[in-house]
């Protein structure tokens, strides 16, 4: 069985009276360590997907498994154990807490999870010396530019030593130079951490450093 | 700051928008000082009765009929006031089945004039070898029986009397007396009176310069024997010696009680409203807290945040609110009540005053409303915030 596996996933949305279809019928197996893209349209469910897999969705119906649990059966706790101890998520804006500083934003995850033991400050400093703004540890999110609050959310997606990086267009509003040095730690991450990344993006040449690319539209996976 | 807890984070929170934070924290403290000072002065003025009632020992006292009001403003305001029956009365209420022990008193306001040098003050007459009130007090305050030519100040009088200085003589209607010293404060009316001894009256009366008579009294206090009913012996006594009213223990200050059972009506009226305008006030800051964190709160349950962390966050600013407001308020409204107690009348007519056990009784009381109206107001937005879908609330961006 695959580390990751996805059957006949389906989410509808209704507002008022009318029905949207976010995924449609989606199977997909993943494998541990696997560097994989999605690229496709605003609209193509996209989001829906990594956030189906990420557990902060319900589906309409289908199933995510990771090592053969069937994520969408956990009730709202376990979700969110799975999603502190095996997901880590990088989402498509700033979403640092501006009243706590990049040290501290990397250890929010921590106080949700229930191990206690790993020392957190060091695997902190580390992760942000690892994301090079090793400098940067008492500055808060409006001291730093857009790059660096992205090598934070790196830094803070990565604390609780996830088995899956979910990067919902981690890199939208950064110059060319940042986007190919965030590129370039998703890139180190999954090497050296064997972290499965699933990367979302508009960027096809981005899309295109991933081992796997897949595209989107009207919520069903093409070209694979 | 190296490690991050709930508790760091919910500070943070309180400390970015400090001015909503001092709003609420000041909305929680005026509640909470008006709620202590409510109670304090209820409190105060009902255990102040209680306690006069009680210190003067007596399960029924007997005054001439229509007395009854002089009889407990001179006893618990310490109002200036003169009342006499005669002394036969003493044999008539001795003669009432359940009547143990009596004692009398005869109460006399000083002048001033040519025949006093002091500031026209109350003086009680009680006679040693009877008295179940005073001397003990005396025994406490003095060690010793009053003598003939002196007078010992309750606790009150003796400022009026400039007693700072003891020993000092006066002259009371033409007699001469030395004020030996002054008693222990009592809580009662009592405490503004100047003590004597029925032999130093009747030396005042012989003087002719005083308005009371020879063989009057003012009133009679009684113990019951050991079974019998304080109501039921009094309506008795009303019924064979109709000139006089009686009054029990538990009826005593029952003006008070009255006035009291209104202004409490008052405060009970003020202190609702203004918690449910402080509830409301933190439901309308806590809503708006909801609405401006949601985004964030959406990144902490995508992190992994469960909804009792969430719980736990807001409960924690909540609580740090209403505990800071209710401690500011407690404070205030102690000293408040401090402050205000001399400009009420009724407050400073019965010596009314709390215990220190009844001031942190009062302080805890007052603490756990505070907080609770804060819990209460914060609970629907925060049960709001985390139910929040994290995905919907993350993609409003």
């Amino acid at each position: 069985m695959s580390f990751l596996h996805i059957e006949n996933l389906s989410k509808t949305y209704t507002v008022d009276d009318s029905t949207f279809v976010g995924v449609d019928n989606i199977s997909l197996s993943i494998n541990r360590g696997e560097f994989l893209s999605i690229v496709g349209h605003s609209g193509s469910g996209k989001t829906t997907l990594v956030s189906l897999i990420g557990g902060i969705l319900k589906p309409t119906a289908g199933r995510v498994l990771l090592e053969g649990v069937d994520i969408c059966t956990l009730d709202d706790d376990k979700l969110s154990e799975y999603r502190a101890q095996r997901i880590g998520f990088m989402f498509q804006f700033a979403s640092l807490l501006p009243i706590l500083t990049a040290r501290e934003n990397v250890l929010l995850p921590g106080i949700f999870s229930p191990d206690t033991k790993t020392d957190n400050a060091k695997v902190a400093r580390d992760l942000l010396e690892m994301v090079g703004i090793g400098e940067k540890l008492d500055s808060y999110p409006s001291q730093l530019s857009g790059g660096q609050q992205r090598r934070v959310a790196i830094a803070r997606a990565l604390l609780n030593n996830p088995d899956i990086i979910l990067a919902d267009e981690p890199t939208g509003d950064l110059d060319e130079d940042t986007e190919a040095e965030i590129m370039h730690l998703f890139e180190e991450i999954n090497k050296k951490k064997g972290v499965t990344i699933i990367l979302i993006t508009h960027n096809l040449e981005l899309a295109g450093k991933a081992q796997k690319k897949l595209r989107m539209t009207k919520g069903q996976l093409v070209g694979i | 700051m190296a490690k991050i807890s709930f508790f760091s984070v919910a500070f943070k929170n309180l400390k970015r928008k400090t001015f909503r934070t001092g709003v609420l924290v000041f909305a929680i403290a005026l509640l909470v000082s008006l709620l202590i000072f409510a109670i304090s002065f209820t409190v105060s003025v009902a255990s102040s009765l209680k306690k006069s009632s009680q210190r003067l020992g007596a399960d029924l006292v007997v005054v001439p009929v229509g007395a009854r009001g002089f009889a407990e403003e001179f006893l618990l305001e310490s109002k200036n006031t003169s009342f006499y029956m005669p002394f036969s009365i003493i044999e008539k209420v001795k003669k009432i089945e359940g009547i143990d022990t009596m004692t009398h008193h005869t109460y006399l306001s000083s002048i001033s004039g040519l025949c006093c040098d002091i500031v026209p003050t109350r003086i009680v007459a009680f006679n040693p070898a009877t008295d179940f009130i005073i001397n003990p007090w005396l025994q406490k305050s003095l060690g010793r029986p009053l003598q003939l030519g002196e007078a010992i100040a309750g606790a009150g009088t003796s400022e009026n009397l400039g007693l700072g200085l003891l020993d000092i003589e006066a002259t009371i209607f033409d007699n001469r007396f030395k004020i030996v010293g002054e008693l222990e404060k009592t809580g009662t009316g009592l405490d503004h009176a100047l003590f004597m001894t029925e032999e130093n009256l009747n030396n005042i009366i012989e003087s002719g310069k005083s308005p009371l008579k020879k063989g009057e009294i003012s009133i009679i206090f009684t113990k019951l024997k050991k079974g019998f009913d304080p109501d039921f012996v009094g309506r008795v006594l009303e019924g064979e010696i109709p000139e006089v009213d009686v009054v029990a223990r538990s009826g005593m200050g029952e003006k008070f009680l009255n006035t009291l059972a209104d202004i409490n009506k008052i405060f009970l009226l003020t202190t609702v409203l203004a918690s449910v305008l402080t509830t409301f006030l933190v439901w309308a800051i806590f809503s708006a807290i909801a609405n401006e964190r949601s985004k964030e709160i959406g990144i902490m349950r995508a992190l992994g945040a469960k909804e009792s962390h969430i719980v736990k966050l807001y409960l924690i600013e909540v609580l740090v609110l209403g505990l800071l407001g209710s401690i500011i308020g407690v404070l205030a409204g102690t000293y408040l009540s401090a402050l205000l107690a001399g400009s009420f009348s009724l407050l400073k007519n019965i010596s009314a005053g709390l215990t220190v056990g009844q001031q942190a009784a009062i302080a805890l009381v007052g603490l756990f409303i505070g907080t609770a109206i804060c819990v209460a107001g914060a609970m629907m937005p925060i049960n709001r915030i985390k139910k929040m879908e994290p995905l919907l609330v993350i993609k409003e961006e």
